[in-house]
């Protein structure tokens, strides 16, 4: 075997090779945190479409996501629901109320979600029992979701705020989360949301279809948009998921930064695991001159460099994954799992392959070094 | 003490190849390009026969580096002819030169051992380079054996003193057993006694494997080693003599 230079290098220097670990191992947090949100955002943004049971959803070609739609005519929803293989339509209406804590007296926006009772737009259990379909039907009375954030005071049923100048009473609970569209979601009839927002019920937010078994989607979203006038789109529920979560990540400064976030993080891995090898090698100088005159190449003190970065990011990997699990359920109680910040395979493969990336990436800068090492200037 | 009488000025007869480990012929080296360019060995002449010690003197900057450099196959070379072991070094390519070096111990005023490696694994880095695996513990337990640290070998440097590095790095050139060896002032960085005790091992070691060695040393203490004493001065052959015909033309006392 032979002797393992690169690691016996490594290990010589030790309070260098904490120094170095954990470097890398911080390097390897901050791109698991950044893509952590980013992975938040991208599946908060698919939330409420996965609990809402409707296969087709009609929007205004206005509507970039959900939580900033404009109306559109409800009439499309009649006509859609003529089609052969649809077995429901129900109007969503959506927007925002200001929500006054009862206990600071300060408001806050909430986003609301209104429906028909009758319509079971949510798959929650917790929206269909009878308990809470009764408090819908109840005039200036709302559902209050518990991953709300703790601003908003009292979250409990009975609760009494002010909403616009009206009196509006918490008449049941849900747990939906905001996401990053929203800190706090409420969900009423569509009698209420007339009443406080006082927007007419003729002009919905969102179409949601839901078709007979076994019927194909696709097929009924393309005989939608032959049928259907230009002023609304019409996405399955795929579509509309890749809709918002593209618009999240590319097209809102909040994607931006967790994906500015993971590129400087990796910058800086590759700047501390550059300046780790650069000093381990600036001082083994001599040492790998005499190697080469003793006749070994570049090429080997090449793989020394290599395999001190592979060790490296291996090492660094290992207490950087598992501190950043901890700051995942961290960061998830922190925000009453309303951020799904969560460790998945994929993701824990993909960091390692970025981070031996980073690592080797930094080696080939600092090898450079190595090969200029000169034997005659041992003399 | 004794010294063989084998004085060969650089104009001797030619010996037949199988006896000449080193041959110089009309060497000149430049350093610099251009308008900077610099000679330093002007039209150099000499042949090291095997088995030889040879010690190359002169003051600073007199080129004697520069040659011991060209034998060992560490610049890259252009006129005249340096033939190593059989091999002209004119005109090959990096990696050929490379080649040459593997059949070359070299020596250094720094030992430039790797302090995270023991001493015998030091020594093992030279067994390797000729791919050779199986026994390379054993070959460089030997060989440390063979320059007195038998009981050293798992040390790492920082536990060994000076002369002992020194020895380790002796032991890491000779290991290979190679036909010759180039040492530059390996004395230089240890105390009196270290310093004869390692030039007699070496001497002893060369001796039993028949090597050729070519050192450059500044130290006096050691030149009885050596077989022949080429003193270099401003980048000419000034003499090449045996010890004790050098050691009357280069007497201070004799020179007022």
């Amino acid at each position: 075997m032979r002797v393992p230079l690169a690691w016996l290098n490594l290990v010589h220097e030790k309070s260098r090779l904490v120094v170095a670990l954990a470097g890398v191992a911080f390097a390897v947090l901050l791109v698991f945190m950044n893509l952590g949100f980013l992975g938040a955002l991208a599946q908060s943004a698919s939330m409420f479409y996965q609990y809402m049971d409707a296969d087709v959803f009609l929007v205004s070609p206005q509507t970039l996501e959900i939580s900033s739609s404009k109306a559109f005519p409800r009439d499309r929803l009649y006509q859609a629901a003529g089609i052969k293989g649809v077995a429901r339509v129900m109007p969503l209406y959506l927007g925002y109320l200001q929500w006054r804590n009862p206990e600071t007296r300060d408001s806050r926006a909430v986003f609301m979600f209104a429906y028909n009772p009758q319509d079971r737009v949510f798959l929650l259990p917790e929206l269909n029992t009878s308990a809470t379909l009764a408090a819908l039907d109840r005039p200036d009375t709302v559902l209050f979701d518990r991953l709300s954030r703790p601003e908003y005071g009292s979250k409990d049923i009975g609760t009494k705020t002010e909403v616009d100048r009206r009196t509006v009473t918490i008449g049941g609970q849900y747990e939906l989360g905001g996401g990053f569209a929203a800190d706090a979601t409420v969900v009423s009839s569509d009698q209420n949301f007339l009443r406080l927002l006082k927007i007419p019920l003729n002009l919905v937010n969102m179409g949601l279809i839901k078709l007979e078994p076994e019927t194909d989607a696709q097929a009924i979203a393309a005989q939608l948009r032959q049928v259907l006038p230009k002023d609304v789109v019409v996405k399955t529920k795929a579509e509309i998921i890749e809709n918002d979560r593209s618009y999240w990540i590319t097209s809102t400064s909040t994607g931006f930064i967790f994906g500015m976030g993971v590129a400087v993080s990796c910058v800086v891995g590759v700047v501390i695991v550059y300046q780790i090898l650069y000093t381990d090698i600036s001082d083994h100088m001599k040492q790998y001159a005499t190697l080469k005159a003793m006749g070994y190449r570049s090429g080997y003190l090449f793989n020394v460099v290599i395999q001190e970065a592979i060790i490296l990011s291996v090492l660094g990997y290992i207490p950087g994954f598992l501190s950043s699990v901890g700051l995942y359920a961290f960061a998830a109680s922190a925000t009453n799992n309303a951020l799904p910040v969560a460790m998945d395979w994929q993701r824990a493969v993909m960091v390692f392959i970025l981070t031996i990336a980073m690592c080797v990436l930094s080696a080939l800068i600092s090898v450079r070094k190595v090969v200029t090492a000169e034997p005659v200037e041992l003399f | 003490m004794s010294h063989l009488s084998n004085d060969l000025p650089s104009d001797s007869p030619h010996f037949s190849s199988e006896e000449i480990a080193v041959s110089v012929r009309h060497l000149d080296y430049y350093y610099g390009q251009g308008d900077l360019r610099k000679q330093v060995l002007y039209d150099i002449n000499l042949e090291l026969s095997k088995g030889q010690i040879v010690i190359m003197t002169g003051p600073s900057g007199s080129g004697k580096t520069t040659l011991l450099t060209l034998i060992g196959a560490l610049r890259f070379l252009q006129e005249g002819s340096l033939n190593v072991l059989g091999q002209e070094l004119v005109g090959l390519s990096k990696s050929e030169l490379v080649e040459v070096r593997r059949n070359i111990g070299f020596i250094f005023q720094a030992h430039n051992l790797f302090d995270s490696l023991t001493a015998s694994q030091n020594v093992e880095m030279a067994v390797e380079v000729l791919q050779d695996w199986g026994n390379k513990r054993q070959r460089a337990v030997e060989m440390l054996a063979q320059v007195g640290l038998a009981e050293r070998v798992d040390y790492k440097p920082k536990a060994l003193s000076g002369g002992q590095k020194q020895r380790v790095a002796i032991a890491r050139a000779l290991v290979n057993q190679p036909s010759l060896i180039l040492a530059d002032e390996p004395t230089a960085a240890l105390d009196k006694q270290s310093g004869r005790d390692v030039v007699t091992l070496m001497q002893t070691l060369a001796k039993e494997q028949g090597c050729t060695i070519l050192m450059v040393t500044h130290d006096n203490r050691i030149l009885d080693v050596a077989d022949r004493i080429v003193n270099l001065v401003d980048g000419h052959l000034e003499s090449d003599q045996n010890f004790t015909a050098f050691s009357q033309t280069h007497d201070p006392k004799a020179l007022v």
